[in-house]
């Protein structure tokens, strides 16, 4: 499904990235895990377009989609969220969760190469039946997908997004990449600032989803839910690999325990991945 | 630090807009009222002000000795425009709407005023657009009137002056990129030829323009004898300056636009020398300008300036039209066309070319600025001839 | 030319440079701090102006008690502003202070031309004037004066910013608003200090170079600002020695322009190398290209908030008023309606642009003058009949239009503002300068009246309702875009466009759609104006309508049509209802304007 090999990526004159290999196959979910600034998040961009990596490959069904922009990848399937939360502030939860249908609306691209942006904002205003109808058939899915999430999102589906919780904000935005139906799903820390239960939710959420044969790549910092959700488990510090493997390997590998007690895990995220982000 | 028109506004706000009714008590009558559409606040205010000098001096003239317009006192309602096409067109609305109104003065500029033109038309009611020289301006309908100087009879006279009087051989021409200021150049390029002149260099610069150094070393590579400004005096004034400042020595012709005692106040010593012509100038003896001159010192405690004289002028013709021809809109407009010899700051006597409606023959003063004064120009050359 | 000639240019170009470079270090400081491009920087210039002018030339004050004067007015001037204007504004969106700054430049401008009449004033040097031959040309005292000022501002700000409490204090809270609060800044004193030394900075600037022209006036600080914020966004926004390089840079820029192409290039040369700095550069050529930029997202640029919602009834029932507004029987009000409904249509596309896609253009003028344009000629030079010529100006502009500004739909925040803002400029300056097409300031006269069916509509109502039914009709359309997919994609992209691009939203062909729709409204708005008009030239859409259409874009409620709407029928009414008060009128309109702002920070009827 997807295969990373080699990927690097500087700043300065910092590596954060450095020569990556990462292997993900389809209905796996495999976990990154590491102390702050080792690296995951840029290793999040370069795989889902958001930043350009300096070396390496990366590729998604045999297909090499390097340097892809971030909307390519989107149309292939690839669905993310991110480290801080990412929803549209002034959108209801409904609109955010919408979005993430964008890229298998046929009303956004319709099949006349060249004038498709006109024939879109064309569709837009005459609206026929078939538009219509495929807008009313992923609302309805849009409620499913919301749905999972119990009573959290569902009554509070016409509130603008900044009016949420934080907890709920980064539920809508497992929700909005869950409506792109992804082929490849990557979820940066979903639980961050989450307390027990909520913690507990989202886990039981993510297992549900691996359950129904998604292909999950994880960035976690709560070792509880990784060891229980895991395939496989890469460890990073300092851009580098330091281990990979099952879970049970990684969590006596003596690298993972040095890396682990060497760095506090607390934090604030270093600059690099800052910007990387923004 | 206000002169005394700027204290009026507080009255005329309560007196919604009618200015000038309260100089004279006695009139048994109702007034007869020219609208004025031009700007008060916006970037073009300086030139609405020097407007309503001149204005405001005429009334007292039509109101007092000349005692009103048959037994009724002339008034104006100057409306603020900002110079701002969309406001002209509302106001144009509002005075072809409101039957006191019996003609219309201005706009400022060709864009606020012909945008109006439509209205004023189709209302019939005389526009008329006093400073408004653009060529098509009176081309918009027989409605249009313009006292306005020609720029096809200004430009020449300019070029003349520093051509055949001057002895300019190679003069370089800096203009306002204006509708005005580039007509204006086309006519100078067009007589300096005929008089067997070479413009050697034309630069058209913006009317916010402040700094010329550049665009002078420009005009310095070209070599020029002498170097004409078609300008209004605030930018006049600067250019002059930074003449200097580049290191110019040549002699500088300006057209008549920067007759105006801020012309020597903002540019200092540098305008010193400076050759420029004027409709009007203050030793004059006709007893038109003799009057217009005195009254105008006495009231404002300052020397008239241009614009002053043309709403000064503009508010004595239409009082004559009126008491000759009536006061109603298409008695105006009549009037307009049979008019003669209605004495002028400008003009000496005022007849309209029917045909154009515009009129011909200002009179034209070879002015020099001396001693920080506008004095009559000495008859020698600034280049002596070889 | 020769080497010597080139010189006097560099020479030149430094001269300006250094004028600009004063404006410019303010503007910086202000936007470093505050996040804020200050529109009254250029008023407050223009005030520091006149009380030097006061002290010289009516209290005969020597220079040296004349310049803590003007630094003091000009201080407690910035102080007042910041205290009364802008801080009770600043929990609200980020596009409200910009819009305050706005109404406080209208305001302080109207201020200045009553107390000191609109006629330019000398002020004279009183330094003596020695001059130095360099080249051809020379330099006097003044220029060093300026010189020594602009680098003694930026040393000593230096020193502040570095090695006093208060300037660590600013820079924390440059970096980090929220952070510094958190850390025990008191970051309102921060403000309140910054807006001072800038102020102080800015009313010094306008009196040395109101000096060194000789010559001020109360109009002079429009483009005072619009000079000191290209200059200070060439240096990359906020970096403050980099404000004073991009100044130079600016100064020679445009000094080489008029020596390759002549003066009536001057801006034009400019503008198009600011855009392209601007692409190559996106941060200002002194800022680290890696740098993260230093404003929010567009997405936190607009207010948070529910629209009010007006019911459809109500709506309704306003559009069927609005069909009778001719029967009042004044033709001056229904042009009054009129001119109001023309801006409804620019407000109706910036909105768009602005408020639903989070483009901030300053430059929609620019939109209005090609549609007038190519509607003019196409009815003139073609022949076409009316109506076929203002839908197709329509087109014309939603091309044009796109393409212009597709250069910054990579842009973020103020970078857009500014990119839109010279693209305006450019349109207006390659109408000056497009003689053969455009006739360039001559303009175009004699354009056919508007007409429906071959019937010419002379008559003011017929005008209305002509104009009524072209709003109405795209505001229908405008809002049943909206509610599609389209909708909710522009906003999602506004708010946040790397989550959106990770939806697979591909920017620019949102983008451009957006602009397409718009800038056919907007061109519509402006071939139906020329129409009316019957002439044009390349002042009738200039730089302030443009700030006009925002006003009354941030007025109504970012992206709200009916807010769009409502804004133009005030800020085009109100001047009118002020009409009796002359001089007063803009006065009025600007505190009234203020009023608004702090009451509905968030537009009259929100932010849709």
């Amino acid at each position: 499904m997807l295969r990373v090999q080699g990927v690097s990526r500087r700043f300065g004159g910092l590596l954060a990235v450095n020569g990556i290999d990462l292997e993900l196959r389809a209905g796996e979910l495999v976990s990154i895990i590491g102390p702050n600034g080792a690296g995951k998040t840029t290793l999040f961009n370069l795989i889902s377009g958001h930043d350009r990596p300096d070396g390496g490959r990366v590729t998604l069904e045999g297909r090499d989609v390097t340097g892809f922009s971030p909307e390519r990848l989107a149309g292939l399937g690839l669905a993310r969220t991110f480290q801080h939360g990412r929803v549209f502030a002034n959108l209801s939860v409904m609109d955010n969760v919408l979005i993430g249908g964008h890229t298998h609306l046929k009303a956004a691209r319709p099949a006349l190469p060249g004038i498709g942006a006109l024939a879109e904002l064309l569709l837009a205003l005459v609206r026929p039946r078939s538009v219509r109808a495929e807008e009313a058939a992923l609302r309805a899915e849009v409620t499913g997908i919301l749905g999972l999430f119990g009573d959290r999102l569902v009554p509070r589906i016409d509130h603008p997004a900044h009016s949420l919780s934080y907890a709920n904000r980064r539920r809508v935005e497992i929700a909005r990449a869950l409506a792109l139906r992804p082929r490849l799903l990557l979820l940066d820390e979903p639980t961050a600032g989450m307390n027990e239960t909520e913690t507990m939710e989202i886990q039981q959420i993510v297992g549900e989803l691996k359950a129904q044969g998604h292909t999950i790549l994880l960035i976690e910092h709560k070792l509880g839910m990784v060891m229980r959700l895991s395939d496989r488990v890469l460890v990073m510090d300092g851009g580098r690999a330091i281990a990979e493997g099952p879970p049970e390997r990684v969590r006596h590998d003596p690298a993972v325990i040095e890396a682990y007690l060497g760095n506090s895990a607390t934090g604030g995220e270093t600059p690099a991945e800052m910007a990387a982000v923004a | 630090m206000r002169d005394p028109s700027t204290l009026l506004p507080t009255r005329r706000a309560l007196l919604a807009g009618v200015a000038a009714l309260a100089v004279r008590p006695a009139w048994a009558a109702d007034p007869v009222i020219l609208g004025v559409s031009g700007p008060l606040t916006g970037p073009a205010a300086q030139y609405g002000a020097q407007w309503k000098k001149g204005f405001d001096l005429a009334l007292d003239e039509v109101n007092g000795s000349g005692g009103g317009i048959k037994g009724r006192p002339l008034a104006l309602q100057f409306e603020d425009s900002q110079n701002d096409p969309r406001q002209s067109v509302a106001i144009a609305q509002k005075f072809v709407g409101d039957a006191k109104i019996v003609a219309e003065l201005g706009d400022f500029s060709s864009p606020a005023s012909m945008a109006a033109s439509p209205i004023y038309q189709r209302g019939k009611l005389v526009q008329f657009g006093f400073t408004n020289s653009h060529p098509d301006f009176t081309k918009g309908g027989d409605y249009m009137w313009s006292n306005s100087l020609s720029q096809s009879e200004q430009s020449p006279q300019l070029v003349t002056y520093a051509v055949r009087d001057l002895g300019l051989k190679r003069p370089a021409i800096l203009h306002l990129n204006t509708d005005w200021g580039r007509t204006s150049k086309d006519l100078a390029v067009a007589t300096a030829k005929a008089l067997g002149a070479e413009v050697v260099a034309t630069e058209g610069y913006m009317p916010e323009e402040r700094d010329f150094r550049s665009t002078l070393v420009r005009v310095r590579d070209a070599k020029p004898d002498g170097l004409i400004l078609i300008s209004y005096y605030s930018d006049g004034a600067l250019i002059t300056r930074q003449t200097r400042v580049a290191g110019l020595t040549q002699p500088v012709v300006a057209i008549g636009s920067v007759y105006s005692p801020k012309f020597i106040e903002l540019g200092g010593d540098a305008v010193e020398g400076v050759y420029t012509q004027s409709n009007f100038f203050p030793e004059e003896p006709r007893a038109e300008v003799q009057d217009f001159v005195k009254r105008f010192r006495a009231r404002y405690n300052e020397e008239p300036d241009a614009f002053n004289a043309y709403a000064y002028d503009t508010i004595l013709l239409l009082a004559a039209v009126m008491r000759q021809y009536g006061t109603s809109r298409l008695e105006i407009h009549d009037g307009l066309a049979k008019i003669k010899g209605v004495p002028s700051v400008i003009f000496g006597r005022v007849a309209f070319d029917v045909a154009t409606r515009r009129v011909a023959g200002a009179n034209t003063a070879n002015m020099q600025v001396k001693g920080g004064k506008f004095i009559a120009w000495d008859g020698k050359p600034a280049i002596p001839r070889s | 030319m020769n080497w010597g000639t080139w010189l006097d240019y560099t020479v030149n170009g430094l001269v300006i440079g250094n004028i600009y470079a004063l404006l410019a270090v303010g503007l910086a400081l202000i936007f470093g701090v505050a996040n804020l491009i200050n529109f009254a920087h250029g008023s407050i210039y223009t005030v520091g102006a006149y009380v030097g002018w006061v002290c010289i030339t009516h209290l005969h004050l020597p220079l040296l008690l004349t310049v803590p004067l003007v630094l003091l007015a000009s201080a407690v001037l910035g102080v007042a502003i910041e205290r009364l204007a802008l801080r009770p504004l600043h929990n609200a969106s980020r596009i409200a202070p910009l819009l305050a700054t706005i109404g406080i430049s209208l305001v302080l401008d109207q201020v200045t031309q009553l107390v000191f009449t609109p006629n330019p004033r000398a002020l004279p040097s009183p330094l003596p004037d020695w001059r130095f031959q360099i080249g051809g040309g020379s330099i006097g005292t003044l220029d060093v004066l300026i010189l020594a000022v602009g680098l003694g501002t930026a040393g000593v700000l230096y020193a502040f910013l570095r090695f006093t409490k208060l300037g660590w204090a600013v820079r924390a809270t440059a970096q980090d608003m929220d952070a510094a609060k958190q850390m025990g800044v008191d970051t309102n004193r921060v403000n309140m200090s910054v807006f001072a030394i800038a102020s102080a900075l800015g009313g010094l600037s306008g009196m040395l170079v109101g000096m060194y022209y000789n010559n001020i006036d109360p109009g002079m600080s429009f483009d005072a600002t619009l000079k000191g914020v290209v200059a200070q966004i060439i240096g990359g926004m906020g970096n403050v020695p980099g404000a004073i390089a991009g100044s130079l840079l600016l100064g020679l820029i445009e000094s080489y322009g008029i020596a390759l192409f002549g003066t009536s290039y001057r801006n034009l040369f400019a503008f198009v190398l600011l855009i392209l700095i601007l692409i190559v550069r996106p941060n200002g050529l002194f800022s680290s290209a890696k740098e993260t930029p230093p404003e929010p997202m567009t997405g936190s640029f607009v207010a948070r908030g529910k629209p009010l919602a007006i019911p459809r009834p109500v709506l309704v029932a306003v559009a069927v008023l609005a069909v009778f507004v001719p029967f009042v029987d004044s033709d001056y009000v229904v042009q009054t309606a009129t001119n109001a409904l023309l801006y409804g249509l620019l407000a109706l596309s910036l909105t768009l642009v602005a408020g639903t896609v989070g483009m901030v253009s300053l430059g929609h003028a620019g939109l209005l003058a090609i549609g007038a344009y190519a509607s003019s000629l196409m009815a003139i030079e073609l022949g076409l009949p009316v109506t076929l010529s203002i839908a197709l100006a329509g087109v014309v502009t939603a091309v044009i239009g796109t393409l212009l500004v597709f250069p910054a739909f990579r842009m973020r925040g103020h970078y857009v503002s500014i990119a839109t803002l010279a693209i305006g400029q450019i349109v207006a300056l390659v109408i000056l300068n497009w003689n053969s097409l455009t006739r360039g300031p001559i303009g175009i006269s004699g354009i056919p009246p508007l007409s429906f069916a071959g019937i010419p509509l002379y008559d003011a109502p017929q005008a209305y309702w002509f104009v009524l039914v072209v709003v109405v009709a795209l505001a229908l359309l405008q809002a049943r875009v909206l509610s599609s997919h389209l909708g909710r994609t522009w906003r999602a992209l506004r708010d946040d466009d790397v989550a959106a691009r990770a939806h697979g939203i591909a920017t620019d062909r949102y983008k451009a759609m957006a602009f397409a729709f718009g800038g056919f409204g907007a061109g519509v708005g402006g071939a139906v104006t020329a129409h009316l008009y019957s002439y044009i030239n390349h002042e009738t859409f200039n730089a302030q309508i443009s700030v006009l259409a925002l006003t009354i874009a941030i007025l109504g409620g970012l992206g709200n049509i009916t807010g769009a709407l409502l804004g133009s029928v005030l800020l085009v009414g109100l001047p009118e209802v002020f009409r009796g008060l002359a001089e007063y009128r803009m006065l009025i309109y600007g505190v009234v304007l203020l009023l608004l702002i702090r009451v509905r920070p968030q537009g009259l009827l929100g932010t849709a």
